[in-house]
C-alpha cells in the first residue's frame, strides 16, 4: 500500500504558512485587480488637480462623448490590459505622483500647459512602444469603416508598418505638435499670449 | 505732368538698360523652362502621399494626376517637404511637411518667376495696405471682414500658432500678397489653381477675376465690355491657351487676355511675373501719379511717384514693409509705357496705339485736375482746420470722398485704361461728376461753414474745369427745358413786358 506522505520538511508551520500565503496571494491578486481598476478610473486620475486640465479637452472629444454611448476612461487608453502590465504601468506611473508632489507646480494652469508637450511626447512614445495596444481594445483595424467612402480602404491599404498613434495623435487632449517639429519658443509665446504674461515669463517658468 | 517728363532724363539711361536686359534675358521670348536637373525632384515618399490621398482627397489627387507636374515626375513631397526648423513645419505620416507651399518653395524650380514676382506690386499687395486696413475693415465693419474680404485678395500675414497649427484668422488664404511663414511674399496659387497648375487656366481672364472685379477695380467687367473681351469670347477656340509657349502675335492673335498685356510674351517682349511692370499710372489713389519702377539691389522692386525726383542709383530707399534697400535701376514711366506699347503693336499700328494711350492719359489727367486734386486739397484743408476729425469714416463726407476716388474714380480710370466706354463714363466719370457736384461739394461746404471761402471756393474757381457753374443761363435741352427765345426787338408799346429771367444778372456760382 502506497502511503502518500508529505515530505518531512512540510511541518505544520510550513503548511500553515503555505495556506496563509496562498490565500494572501489570492487576496492580494484581487486587491491588485481592484486597485488597478480603481486607479484607472477618471475619478481617481482627476483627484490630482493637474489632471483636470487634461480632462477639459477629453470631455470635448468623441472618446468621452460618442453617439453610441461607448466611453473610454483614462485607464482604458493609458493603462495596459492584463493584471501584470496594468500593475507595471501603475508602478511606473508613480513617477507622475512623485513629480506632482516634488516637481513643478503642475496645478498651476500656466505651468501645466508649459510642460504639456513633454507629457504628450512621453504618452505618444508609450503608445508606440505598446503598438497602440490600448486603442486595439476597442478598435479593430479590419473592421474600421468610417463615414467617408475610402476610410476603410485607407485603413486596409495604407497602414503597413504603422500603428494607430502614428497617424491618430492630438485626438483627445490639447493639440501639441510632433516632437520633431516642436518649437519651444513658439509654444512659450502661445502660453504667454493665452495667459497675458510678459514676454519671457514662460521661459523663466519652464526653467524653474 | 511736364514736371515728370523733365525729371526723367537721368533714369532714362538706366531704364533703357533695364528694358534691354529684360528683352535679352529671355532670348526666345517665352516662359522660362525649369533648368534644374530632374534629379532635384521625385521625392521617394511621394508615392505614399499619392496612394493615400487618392482615397482621402480624390479630387485633389486627380488634379495632380492631370498636371504637368505629374508628367514631369514632380510629386507632393517635392513641393510640400519642409525642414523641421521651419515655423510651419508639421509631422505628417512620418514626413516633415508644410501645408503652405510659398513662392519661395515654388521658386526652388521656378527661379525666374520667383525672382520676378518678389517685389512686384502683387507680392506687396498686403504690405501696401496693411497699415490702412484697420480704418476701413475693422472700424467700419469688423475683423471678420478683413479675413473674409481684404485678405482673400491682398493676402494675409499667416500666423503659425504655438501648437503648430495655422491661425484660422489668417489661413486658408491665397491672397496675392500673402506674407508666408518663410518670409516670402505672395501666393502662386492665387492665379495658378492648385493642384493642376494648368497653363491654360492661368492664361484665362478668369484667373484674375476673383480680385479684379467689383466696384473699385472692375477689370473683369471692363475687359468683358471691351472689344478685347468681346473678341476673346468669340474666338476663344483659337486662343491656343494650352500651347507650350504663348507669345502674342505668334502663338495666338485672336484677342488678348489680362495676361497678354500685363505679363505675357509679345513679339520680342519677354513674359514677366512682375504684373505691374508695364503700368505707368497709379490708378487706385486719390490722385493718379505716373510712377517710376525702382529695382533694388536685393531683387525687390518699388514704385515711386514721378512727381518726385527719382532716387539716385546706390541710394537707399524704404520699401513698403519698412525695410531699406539700395537702388539698382530706375525705369521711368515712359519706358514702362514703351514696353506696354510693344505688346499693343503686335496687333495695332503705332498711331492707333499712341492715340489710344493719349485718350487714356487724357482721362486720367482730367480726373486728376478736375476732381482728384481739388477734392483731396479740400479734404486736407478741412483736416488741417480741425473741421474734420482725423479719424477716418466717422463723418459722412469722408465716405463720400472715399467713394469719389476709390470706387467711382478708380472705375473711370480703369475703364479708360482698357477701353470700356461704359465703365469710363456711366460707371465711372459720370458718377464722379455726380458725386463731386451733387454730394461732395455740398457736404464739404456744410462742414467748412464760414471757412468755405478759404478752403473750397479758391479751388473751384481756379482754372476752367468748374467755370461752367458760372454760366447758369447757358440752356440746353438735355433735361427737357428750354427757356423761350428772347423777345424780338422793339415791341409794341401796348405789349406786355416779357418775363425776363430774374437770374440773368446773378454772378457766377449760382449752384454753390
Amino acid at each position: 500500500m502506497i502511503q502518500l506522505r508529505a515530505p518531512l520538511f512540510i511541518t505544520r508551520h510550513v503548511l500553515f504558512a503555505l495556506v496563509a500565503g496562498g490565500l494572501g496571494g489570492i487576496v492580494f491578486m484581487f486587491f491588485l485587480l481592484e486597485f488597478d481598476e480603481f486607479t484607472s478610473s477618471n475619478e481617481f486620475c482627476t483627484t490630482c488637480h493637474s489632471m483636470t486640465y487634461a480632462e477639459v479637452s477629453y470631455r470635448q472629444s468623441p472618446h468621452y462623448n460618442s453617439a453610441s454611448g461607448v466611453r473610454a476612461t483614462c485607464g482604458d487608453c493609458h493603462v495596459s490590459e492584463g493584471l501584470i502590465m496594468a500593475t507595471y504601468d501603475h508602478a511606473v506611473g508613480t513617477k507622475d505622483l512623485i513629480k506632482e508632489l516634488f516637481g513643478p507646480k503642475y496645478d498651476d494652469p500656466v505651468v501645466n500647459l508649459l510642460h504639456l508637450p513633454e507629457a504628450a511626447f512621453a504618452a505618444r512614445a508609450w503608445f508606440r512602444r505598446r503598438d497602440s495596444a490600448t486603442c486595439k481594445r476597442c478598435h479593430t483595424l479590419e473592421a474600421i469603416q468610417g463615414t467617408r467612402a475610402n476610410t476603410a480602404a485607407i485603413h486596409q491599404e495604407e497602414t503597413e508598418d504603422k500603428t494607430c498613434i502614428d497617424c491618430h495623435y492630438n485626438l483627445v487632449h490639447r493639440k501639441v505638435p510632433d516632437e520633431k517639429t516642436f518649437k519651444r519658443e513658439a509654444w512659450n509665446r502661445m502660453v504667454e499670449e493665452e495667459f497675458d504674461l510678459a514676454p519671457g515669463a514662460a521661459a523663466k517658468l519652464v526653467a524653474e | 505732368m511736364t514736371l515728370a517728363v523733365s525729371l526723367t532724363r537721368r533714369p532714362t539711361r538706366w531704364s533703357w538698360r533695364m528694358l534691354l536686359a529684360l528683352v535679352l534675358a529671355s532670348t526666345t521670348a517665352q516662359a522660362a523652362k525649369v533648368e534644374l536637373d530632374p534629379s532635384n525632384w521625385g521625392h521617394p515618399a511621394g508615392g505614399d502621399c499619392v496612394s493615400c490621398h487618392e482615397k482621402a482627397s480624390p479630387g485633389l489627387a486627380q488634379q495632380w494626376h492631370d498636371s504637368a507636374h505629374e508628367r514631369a515626375g514632380v510629386n507632393c513631397m517635392d513641393c510640400h517637404q519642409a525642414e523641421a526648423s521651419e515655423p510651419d513645419a508639421i509631422e505628417h505620416e512620418g514626413q516633415v511637411i508644410a501645408t503652405i507651399v510659398s513662392p519661395k518653395d515654388c521658386g526652388r524650380c521656378h527661379e525666374k518667376e520667383f525672382a520676378e514676382q518678389q517685389g512686384s506690386v502683387h507680392a506687396e499687395a498686403y504690405a501696401i495696405i496693411a497699415e490702412r486696413v484697420p480704418a476701413l475693415a475693422h472700424n467700419l465693419t469688423g475683423q471678420a471682414m478683413q479675413v473674409a474680404g481684404c485678405d482673400q485678395c491682398h493676402g494675409s500675414e499667416v500666423k503659425v500658432r504655438g501648437d503648430g497649427t495655422l491661425d484660422p484668422a489668417t489661413w486658408p488664404n491665397s491672397g496675392i500678397g500673402r506674407i508666408n511663414p518663410d518670409g516670402s511674399k505672395g501666393s502662386c496659387s492665387s492665379c495658378h489653381g492648385r493642384h493642376a497648375f494648368s497653363k491654360a487656366q492661368a492664361r484665362e481672364p478668369e484667373a484674375c477675376v476673383r480680385c479684379h472685379s467689383g466696384p473699385d477695380s472692375p477689370d473683369k467687367e471692363i475687359f468683358e465690355a471691351s472689344k478685347h473681351g468681346m473678341l476673346y469670347v468669340a474666338e476663344r477656340e483659337s486662343m491656343n491657351l494650352d500651347a507650350d509657349t504663348w507669345v502674342a502675335g505668334q502663338d495666338y492673335t485672336a484677342a488678348p487676355t489680362c495676361v497678354s498685356c500685363h505679363m505675357g510674351a509679345a513679339g520680342k517682349v519677354p513674359s514677366t511675373h512682375d504684373v505691374g511692370m508695364r503700368n505707368v499710372w497709379s490708378l487706385n489713389t486719390p490722385v493718379s501719379m505716373r510712377q517710376y519702377l525702382i529695382v533694388l539691389d536685393d531683387g525687390s522692386k518699388l514704385e515711386l511717384s514721378a512727381d518726385q525726383k527719382p532716387p539716385r542709383r546706390g541710394s537707399e530707399v524704404e520699401k513698403a514693409d519698412g525695410t531699406v534697400a539700395k537702388v539698382k535701376v530706375v525705369a521711368a514711366p515712359e519706358r514702362r509705357r514703351a514696353v506696354m506699347n510693344l505688346v499693343c503693336l503686335e496687333c495695332h499700328s503705332k498711331t492707333f496705339t499712341e492715340g489710344f494711350m493719349d485718350q487714356f492719359d487724357n482721362v486720367v489727367e482730367l480726373y486728376n485736375a478736375k476732381f482728384g486734386e481739388p477734392s483731396s486739397a479740400i479734404m486736407a484743408g478741412l483736416y488741417e482746420r480741425g473741421l474734420l476729425t482725423p479719424l477716418p469714416f466717422d463723418e459722412p463726407l469722408e465716405l463720400t470722398y472715399w467713394e469719389l476716388w476709390h470706387d467711382e474714380g478708380a472705375r473711370a480710370r480703369h475703364g479708360a485704361s482698357m477701353a470700356s466706354p461704359n465703365h469710363a463714363w456711366w460707371e465711372g466719370m459720370y458718377l464722379v461728376g455726380r458725386n463731386f457736384y451733387g454730394r461732395f461739394l455740398p457736404e464739404a461746404r456744410t462742414v467748412a461753414g464760414d471757412a468755405t471761402g478759404e478752403v473750397i471756393d479758391p479751388l473751384i474757381d481756379a482754372g476752367e474745369h468748374h467755370a461752367w457753374l458760372g454760366q447758369p443761363q447757358q440752356a440746353n435741352p438735355i433735361l427737357g427745358y428750354m427757356p423761350p427765345p428772347p423777345p424780338e426787338a422793339a415791341p409794341a408799346e401796348d405789349a406786355p413786358i416779357p418775363p425776363v429771367p430774374a437770374a440773368a444778372e446773378e454772378p457766377a456760382g449760382g449752384s454753390k
